[in-house]
């Protein structure tokens, strides 16, 4: 049969191609400086790795389009992660040996990260993750190793001080993520729930990817907590508050800020009303110049896409990795003397940035960011996020979760 | 209790309803042509974003009824060209494991694809009811997925009278049951292998739209109906239609009341190891399934 | 001229050139995916093992894979067991698993036997998930010691941190098991596997006990996969649930179709070239700037079956292998 004659042929060249490119790396004619890129490209949450690649590109570009540092351009290599551990270290490897990063940047997801970071660690190359929360990838007394991200308890200490000192919920459940995002937060909440007196009436969960809560819910339902603690992303988050008004349930739903994304909105529509979370949004701190120039210069370039969390965080990360380089010094022919200068520098962070200010602990764990305490408020019947404690930074004021029939 | 109980039942109905026709297409196309299609569940993914895309033009009831028509026609003509082209050469000459694993192979293809063509950012068929919920006397629900249950027991029904009352569709439960009979009461197998196949995927893409409308859209959700949709099948007995319906609601039922009893947790669990206990003592199903080839 | 001495020449210039690779490349990378292939080549064999020598289609690997993987994790970090003693007991805990996978094969078959597999493995994956006291849950096991090293002296040892000396060890075990498989397969209980793959019913007429073969079998390949997978957990050292899934078990089959399914080289063939083929694939990606990769996967497997039934070894059907004919793989 011709076609299969075709087909061998394509599979010879298909060896022949995988063969010469473990050739030298065709590298662009003058040097560059090159920055390794992790994320999860394709699979579930690319969407997501796609809002961090385009705050990194904002920056990058702009830095490119005035001359580069020294001359040279700065040059993001790309590797996908597929969200699994070992194809990160896989990728995180190619980065540090063959590619001869200088530092690497990006990483999404906790489970892949705390692998990619021993891995940079044992390298001896420095990693500043940008979107993960695992306390974990930080308390391991690696020098190289950094986060622009808060951890979990960084993040939900603002809700956690408003939950403290208005709320005072008497009974919450916890319904979430089986993964480490959600039981790291779990564990978090339950901690506090236990230190004002809440009863814990349930603790249910979901995996990735499932679609119908309706179950959970039902449950959820029947016990009627106050408030539900809800780790979720952007679908299993917008479904769930969908099928929460169709199941007649009202609780204050209390989740993180990763799922308050564009998608999420738009899924959600008004069915989010009320539901709060400990955001880093950028358009919550339009009052800060830094914050309003990131977001025109965003949606001047990406016409007129609205900027989330991830985008930022993808801005500062790389922000943050290309100022230390600058004050590291120009690379040089010896990498691993460049990385331990670009470590180094790291330490010595110190800049405002779209999070707010960025510095780094002795653990290599930024401290300087409070995410605060937001809820999604109808406006002329779009959902929009507010800040609502403490009331020295609130947007608007918190509002207790109406019944369903006495909404809109 | 009771309310919880019989809201969960509802759940479990109203998603059981959902797999039902998705699997009803699984089992046709196996019980008359052998083929195990793990790439059905992705015909469904590629019926809810013909939806997405024709709710563009046109909105409301009108739209989403429409959509309907669209995914049926659009995955039905996909299904055709799939099968004549890509399953038909197999089917004389290689085994049910080559079948099994181009199918295998056509759902990391259209997965994959999809998130190329459609982007990985996950949508929502618009509700013409935007979630107005319904409040019963013990159990909640919202009125789309009513509708929703509604359409696939009409659809159900529906194909039940095409196959017990119309020719082809007596024909079509001739092969499935006896290929060869078939042949000698002069049956033309070759345009009952297309016609199932065009109506099993429909089926698939008419569940795919309701899926996307009481769920979500996104280019990896074909993955968990077919397994859901072989899971029914199995339980209710491969190529066993009546099987398949009884089977879609069984599986959503107890997942539903064995997530609310037992574990949320392992609530996705719980088909499987349905399945595999009911395989270890009825082989052929509940309600049996066809001859293998 | 007689060809015999060209083709020994042949092979024992292929064989320096495999035991010297990692000096002649030192890229750490491509050293890296060679460790890689050889954790492959031990899981496509043992599937092979199973689908293409025996009819049965297990798609459920990576659940072996995983469960390896794991109790030598756990071994090691809970119980401070060498990893040594830890390669060959993690393949032993997925055997265990094996043969219960293998009760079901005894009546089941094709399309229902592969989703008992699906169900198995997937109830498997969920608990790694769930069960966070012992697994870490979707975190996994991370901090997995490497192998122990070999102290000679006070000044030299042999350490099993590098891609290189990895390579050596996983070198071994490949050709152990590839010695192991191919004395299997010629001997009598490879005949007769191949009679129960190609005629169930007639083997049980002529006395064949098929369910005590199809039992021995399971337990032969899920022990090589748990090998591979208690290998894999000292060498990239943590291990995660994501090991269990069924798109690992995917890629497990689409290198021994391309490879060649039922022939002994197959399997390695399928397993070298698709792992370098993926990562090849990136820089295609980085050059046409989409995320092409799986799609191609999808694309290679569907026109493999298609146009390619018997994979690469069978295009060179005449060279090394066996003149019979080509299995039908009933499943």
């Amino acid at each position: 049969m011709k076609a299969s004659a075709l087909f061998k042929l394509f599979l010879l060249v298909a060896l022949c191609l995988t063969v010469t490119s473990y050739g030298t790396r065709v590298r662009a004619a003058e040097p560059t400086i090159p920055i390794g890129i992790l994320g999860p490209f394709t699979g579930s949450l690319a969407f997501n790795a796609e809002e961090m690649k385009k705050g990194m590109m904002l920056a990058v570009d702009d830095v490119n389009a005035k001359g580069g540092l020294w001359g040279r351009k700065i040059e993001l290599i790309f590797g996908d992660t597929e969200a699994k551990p070992d194809k990160g270290v896989a990728v995180v490897k190619k980065f540090i040996t063959r590619d001869k990063v200088l530092v690497v940047g990006g990483g999404y997801a906790s489970s892949v990260n705390i692998a990619t970071s021993e891995v940079c660690q044992n390298e001896k190359t420095p990693i500043v993750v940008a979107i993960a929360i695992s306390p974990t990838i930080t308390n391991r007394g690696f020098d190289y190793v950094f986060r622009t991200s808060p951890n979990s308890p960084q993040f939900l200490a603002g809700v956690n001080e408003w939950l403290e000192k208005v709320k005072k919920p008497k009974t919450v459940a916890f319904l979430m993520e089986n993964t480490d995002y959600g039981r790291d937060g779990e564990k978090i909440w339950s901690a506090l729930s236990n230190k004002i007196g809440a009863k814990e009436l349930a603790h249910l969960y979901f995996e990735i990817g499932d679609t119908d809560f309706t179950t959970q819910i039902s449950k959820l339902k029947e016990l009627k907590p106050e408030a539900t603690f809800n780790i979720a992303s952007t679908t299993e988050a917008a479904l769930i508050q969908k099928q929460a008004k169709e199941l007649n349930f009202v609780t204050q739903w209390i989740g993180v800020g990763g799922q308050f994304t564009e998608a999420y909105f738009k899924m959600a529509g008004p069915t989010c009303q009320y539901a709060m979370g400990s955001s880093l949004e950028p358009t919550l701190a339009m009052k800060n110049p830094i914050v309003a120039d990131f977001v025109k210069r965003y949606e001047a370039k990406y016409q007129k896409a609205r900027p989330g969390i991830f985008s930022s965080q993808g801005y500062d990360n790389i922000m943050v990795i290309m100022d230390a380089i600058k004050r590291a010094g120009k690379p040089t022919e010896n990498l691993q003397a460049d990385r331990d200068r670009i470590r180094d520098a790291l330490r010595k962070t110190s800049i405002e940035l779209t999070q707010g200010k960025i510095e780094f602990d002795k653990t290599g764990q930024v401290y300087t960011v409070t995410p605060s305490p937001v809820q999604v408020q109808l406006v002329d019947g779009k959902p929009q996020l507010f800040i609502v404690y403490p009331p020295a930074r609130a947007g608007a004021p918190y509002q207790v979760p109406l019944p369903w029939d006495k909404r809109k | 209790m009771e309310s919880l109980f019989l809201q969960q039942v509802l759940n479990g109905l109203i998603v059981g309803s959902v797999y039902c026709l998705i699997a009803i297409g699984l089992t046709m196309i196996f019980g008359v042509m052998r083929i195990s299609n793990f790439a059905h569940g992705d015909f469904s993914m590629l019926g809810a974003y013909f939806a997405i895309y024709f709710v563009l033009f046109l909105s409301g009831w009108a739209g989403w009824v429409g959509s309907l028509v669209v995914a049926a026609i659009g995955v039905g003509l996909i299904g055709f060209f799939v099968e004549r082209f890509l399953f038909r050469p197999l089917l004389t000459r290689w085994t049910d494991i080559d079948i099994i694993m181009l199918s295998i192979g056509l759902f990391i293809l259209l997965e994959n694809g999809a998130r190329l063509l459609f982007g990985a950012t996950p949508k929502m068929i618009p509700d013409p009811f935007e979630s107005k919920t319904i409040n019963l006397l013990f159990f909640s629900t919202s009125e789309i997925r009513l509708i929703c249950l509604l359409f696939s027991g009409i659809a159900i029904f529906l194909l039940q009278l095409f196959l017990t009352k119309t020719k082809t569709g007596v024909a079509i439960r001739a092969t499935s049951q006896n290929r060869n009979a078939a042949t000698l009461m002069g049956i033309n197998i070759s345009f009952i292998y297309s016609l199932t196949f065009v109506v099993g995927s429909a089926l698939a893409g008419l569940g795919g739209v309701l899926y996307g409308t009481i769920f979500a859209v996104f280019p990896m959700m074909g993955a968990v109906p077919t397994l859901k949709a072989f899971a029914v099948t199995i339980l209710g007995g491969m190529g066993n239609i009546r099987g398949a319906i009884f089977g879609g609601f069984i599986l959503g039922v107890a997942e539903t009341l064995g997530g609310n009893y037992i574990s949320m947790q392992y609530k996705n669990a719980i088909g499987f190891v349905i399945i595999i206990l009911v395989l270890l003592i009825i082989p052929q199903g509940l309600f049996g399934g066809v001859e293998k080839k | 001229m007689n060809r015999r001495p060209v083709k020994l020449i042949l092979i024992i210039l292929g064989i320096l050139i495999v035991l010297a690779l990692p000096f002649i490349i030192r890229d750490r990378y491509f050293q890296h995916l060679l460790v890689l292939s050889g954790i492959f080549i031990l899981l496509t064999s043992s599937w092979n093992l199973l689908a293409g020598y025996s009819g049965l289609l297990n798609l459920g690997h990576a659940a072996f894979f995983g469960i390896g993987g794991y109790s030598s994790a756990l071994f090691a970090l809970k119980l401070n067991l060498s990893p040594w003693i830890g390669l060959p007991l993690g393949g032993t805990v997925a055997s265990i698993f094996g043969i219960l996978l293998g009760i079901p094969s005894f009546r089941l078959s094709g399309p229902y036997l592969a989703i008992t597999t699906i169900g198995f493995s997937e109830i498997l994956r969920l608990v790694a998930m769930n069960w966070v006291s012992l697994t870490r849950g979707s975190l996994g096991l991370y901090g997995i010691p490497p192998l122990t090293p070999f102290n000679f002296s006070s000044n030299f040892s042999i350490k099993f941190v590098s891609e290189q000396n990895a390579y050596y060890v996983i070198l071994v075990f490949v050709f152990l098991t590839l010695v192991l498989l191919n004395k299997l397969i010629h001997s009598e209980f490879g005949i007769s596997l191949k009679s129960m793959r190609e005629d169930e019913l007639g083997s049980q007429s002529i006395g064949i006990d098929t369910s005590r073969y199809k039992l021995t079998v399971f337990m032969i390949s899920a022990f090589l996969a748990g090998f591979a997978g208690s290998f894999y957990a000292h060498y990239v050292r943590l291990i995660s649930p994501e090991m269990l899934a069924l798109s690992e078990t995917f890629s497990i089959l689409t290198m021994v179709m391309v490879g060649g399914l039922g022939s002994l080289f197959g399997p390695v063939v399928g397993a070298i070239l698709l792992t370098f083929l993926s990562e090849g694939l990136r820089f295609f990606e980085d050059f046409v700037k989409i995320d092409i990769r799986f799609v191609i996967y999808g694309g290679l497997l569907m026109a493999t079956i298609l146009f390619m039934r018997n994979g690469i070894i069978g295009l060179f059907k005449g060279v090394g292998t066996s003149k019979e004919k080509q299995p039908e793989v009933k499943g």
